[in-house]
């Protein structure tokens, strides 16, 4: 397993070296001149040449590639042009906060829409299945915006229960959570009731009913481990999204995690400030879809990784 | 962001009090969707915290370091930590501060300020003129990456020290601790105002490379915290020279979301509000939530920049066309909220020089007989450019069917405004819509970089505008010694330009927060760092509270 993960490692660093141009490239195409975002509405051309000397904006862009390139290569993502402080702290600092709001969100999505994906499994039709369809079409038609919004107004305004925004304890955590893992739970309820289903009419659980297996053992050890799999899926790339932040979330929430970052840094084209956030959100995201790789060949004896 | 805010209907306000009935979500739903509002404000009782909670930041301050400060948040936050040689009160007064007083010389460039005694830092170190010196050198040194040097460039020697070509500034120095000289390259009598700028500020001697994370001031609140995109915490400085805060402590929060902000103004959490334009009519029509409200005439013009040197725009009968085209007034009551006053100039009513009365009154006829007088019947084609913030981009859509009546097709460029900005400033627009702060109260940081020639450009002026007449004008007040004589050149040069209509002249805006009514000693300044929170208290509803 050890060889398998390492080698699957090696093979994204191409990947992470294709994104680093790309988005290298791209903040260059783009309209906006970082140093005029900086100096603000009134500035004087003298000062405007020196910062972009400073910056080393009037290099040839290969050679302000390599230069960027070779500071990622010994782990430096360089300093933001407009505060000032490096990249890599400012991320660092940012990202158990995204991690938490996105923990939060999936286990949430987990426990909330895997339970009524079972339940309405169990008995097709029946209330648990209305209500869970009902969650889900609601939960996958509202924007997150909406429904961060609703919760804000009712559990924090109406009820006052919890706080309206911010960052701090479990308190602060519930609505964010609640709001960004909505359209999880939503999809994931559904995923996992047509998993089951089809799992509970393979020929597998008709053999285990007929040799005698209480129905409990049947739904949990033979058809939910085989409806896994799309199950793990899902999570494992709804995870990767909200781990890279969650920007609506995170604005409606003030939650100050990567989302709040990459936007501030596009506002203001901290052209080293968006490079080092794509940057690290890629890894971020490989990682994960490595670790549910994994996954899969965890669950499923069938699945051979190499 | 999206239309529905929870800010909202009278009608629902009385009924959040005490209520303990839990509506089912369907009914929560139904109110919300029907524009209700089940929020309120936090009730009348004062909060327990003692700390006042600010939250009119919507993003994260650049930096809290002077010489980094080109932002509002930065600007507002650096008032709070540092002092400047000189200082705003609220209503854009000029007072003393670091410097007790100061004597100009007979021709009007030598500059002599008596520096405050027995000051000292937060870190105990005491402030001493040579300091002066460190922090005017560390705005202006391009290694800071500041961006915001030019408030200094009217001391001797500041131009060519930001370019690299002296080691020292020449026209600065230190006569003793508590006196330092400054020779200007020539007469420039505002030039105490904008020593009060947050970039003039006064830092130790000591600033090592993470001072705009640890910042160390003379000012009324030391640094506590700050959790970036999060907060700024600020406790009073208990030895500040002008007597200290009555608050223990200060939050400046950042909320991204202005429907968050309400919901977190009316749940009682923060005592600071800034009301959107698209609020103001909801809050003032509300007679529990205007009773909060505070306003100020914002030293700040909105207008529309009309590039004088692009196609059919060099004429001067294009330009009047389009500011007679457009109904200024009905867009302010309708858009903005009637948040401010018609413009017909540049300078605000509320400085020196101000006219509120002159106008370009709203008449298509006269506009489209401008247009044919330019041998332009059949109108003409433009680009009309605006940012994305709103309420610009309706504002633009407001213009261009205006401008549509009388013939001249405008066709929208949305880009987010640092793209605009630099569009306008190389000259590659027709019309920009933009606004404008005052960095300092006084006519003319309006006329200067708005309108003059040398500004042309990134200095501000995106109009283009060149008339000598009215640049001689300027260059005379910026010498005039004489406040009246000197006000007087304002009000010909600005009436001068508003018949080259260089912009169409859009509005002048109000100031308009929210603030709790446990809170005291708040008054909304009309310049960004005007308010240095010292005599703002929280009133407890009893003791031990």
């Amino acid at each position: 397993m050890a060889r398998v993960f390492l080698r699957r490692l090696l093979l994204s660093i191409p990947t992470l070296f294709g994104v680093l141009v790309v988005v290298f490239l791209l903040l260059y195409v783009a309209p906006g001149d970082p140093v005029m975002a900086m100096v603000g509405e009134r500035a004087d051309p003298q000062t405007i040449a020196r910062l972009r000397a400073e910056l080393r904006l009037d290099d040839p862009l290969p050679a302000q590639f390599a230069h960027y390139a070779g500071g990622v290569l010994r782990g430096d993502l360089g300093r933001s042009y407009i505060t000032g402080r490096p990249i890599l702290s400012d991320l660092l600092e940012r990202f158990p906060k995204t991690l938490q709001l996105a923990g939060a969100a999936m286990l949430l999505a987990a426990i909330c829409g895997m339970t009524l994906g079972v339940l309405a499994a169990r008995r097709p039709g029946g209330w648990v299945d209305r209500l869970s369809l009902g969650v889900a079409y609601l939960g996958i038609s509202f924007p997150v915006y909406w429904i961060g919004l609703i919760l804000i107004l009712v559990f924090a305004m109406k009820l006052r229960w919890l706080p309206p925004s911010g960052f701090g304890g479990i308190r602060y955590l519930v609505l964010p959570a609640l709001a960004l893992g909505m359209r999880s739970i939503a999809f994931l309820a559904r995923m996992t009731r047509s998993a089951m289903l089809e799992a509970l009419g393979a020929d597998f659980t008709r053999t285990a009913k007929a040799k005698g297996v209480p129905e409990r053992v049947v739904v949990v050890r033979h058809a939910l481990r085989n409806a896994l799999i799309p199950v793990i899926t899902v999570l494992g790339l709804d995870f990767g999204a909200y781990l890279t932040g969650s920007i609506l979330t995170e604005t409606i929430f003030s939650w100050p995690g990567l989302g709040r970052y990459v936007v501030n840094a596009i506002a203001r084209r901290d052209l080293p400030g968006v490079q080092g956030a794509v940057l690290f959100m890629s890894v971020v995201f490989v990682l994960v879809n490595l670790l549910t790789d994994l996954a899969y060949a965890k669950t499923d004896p069938r699945v051979r990784l190499g | 962001m999206p239309d529905l805010t929870i800010a909202s209907h009278p009608r629902f306000t009385r009924r959040c009090r005490g209520s303990a009935v839990v509506s089912s979500l369907v009914a929560v739903l139904t109110l919300a969707l029907a524009g209700g509002s089940l929020g309120c404000r936090g009730g009348d009782a004062s909060p327990a915290r003692r700390t006042i909670i600010d939250s009119r930041d919507n993003y994260d301050p650049r930096s809290l370091d002077p010489a980094k400060s080109t932002d509002v948040p930065t600007g507002r936050d650096v008032g709070y930590l540092f002092d400047g040689l000189t200082r705003f009160t609220p209503d854009a007064r000029l007072v003393p501060a670091l410097a007790t007083r100061w004597e100009i010389s007979a021709d009007g460039r030598t500059y002599t300020f008596h520096l405050r005694k027995g000051v000292t830092f937060h870190d105990g170190t005491p402030f001493v003129a040579r300091q002066v010196v460190h922090s005017f050198q560390r705005a202006l040194d391009p290694k800071e990456r500041g961006g915001r040097g030019w408030p200094l460039y009217p001391i001797s020697g500041a131009q060519a020290y930001a370019a690299g070509r002296s080691e020292t500034i020449g026209g600065l120095s230190v006569r003793d601790d508590s006196t330092i000289v400054m020779v200007l390259d020539q007469p420039f009598p505002i030039f105490p105002k904008l020593l009060a700028m947050p970039v003039a500020s006064i830092v130790p001697d000591s600033t090592p490379p993470d001072f705009g994370e640890h910042p160390v001031g003379t000012g009324p609140w030391r640094f506590v915290e700050w959790k970036h995109d999060d907060y700024v915490k600020f406790a009073r400085n208990e030895k500040y020279w002008g007597g200290k805060a009555a608050s223990d402590s200060l939050m400046a929060r950042v909320i991204a979301e202005p429907s968050t902000a309400v919901a977190e103004f009316e749940s009682g959490n923060v005592d600071i509000l800034y009301i959107p334009e698209s609020d103001t009519r909801r809050w003032e029509n509300t007679d529990e939530r205007s009773a909060t409200l505070a306003s100020a005439p914002g030293l700040r013009l909105w207008y529309m920049a009309i590039n004088t040197t692009r196609g059919p725009l060099k004429d001067v009968r294009v330009r009047q066309a389009i500011n007679y085209a457009v109904d200024t007034k009905t867009i302010l009551d309708q858009l903005i909220g009637g948040r401010g006053n018609v413009a017909g100039g540049v300078i605000p009513p509320a400085l020196d020089g101000g006219d509120s009365t002159r106008h370009y009154a709203y008449d298509t006829t006269k506009a489209k007989q401008l247009l044919a007088d330019a041998g332009l019947p059949n109108g003409i084609d433009v680009e009309l450019w605006t940012g994305q913030t709103p309420p610009f981009p309706r504002l633009a859509e407001a213009i261009q069917s205006y401008l549509a009546k009388v013939g001249i097709r405008a066709k929208i460029v949305q880009r987010e405004s640092a793209a605009m900005r630099e569009a306008a400033r190389k000259g590659d627009t027709d019309l920009a819509l933009k606004d404008w702060f005052a960095d300092y109260p006084d006519a003319e940081n309006f006329l200067y970089p708005l309108l003059h020639s040398a500004n042309r450009g990134v200095g501000g002026n995106v109009s283009f505008y060149s008339s000598a007449a009215f640049d001689k004008l300027v260059d005379a007040a910026r010498k005039e010694p004489d406040d009246a004589k000197r006000i007087t050149l304002y009000k010909q040069a600005d009436a001068l330009a508003f018949n080259d209509a260089p912009m169409l002249y859009l509005f002048f805006y109000k100031d308009l927060d929210a603030v709790q009514p446990w809170i005291r000693g708040f008054q909304l300044p009309s310049i960004l760092n005007g308010q240095d929170m010292r005599g703002v208290s929280i009133e407890h509803a009893g003791p031990g509270r």
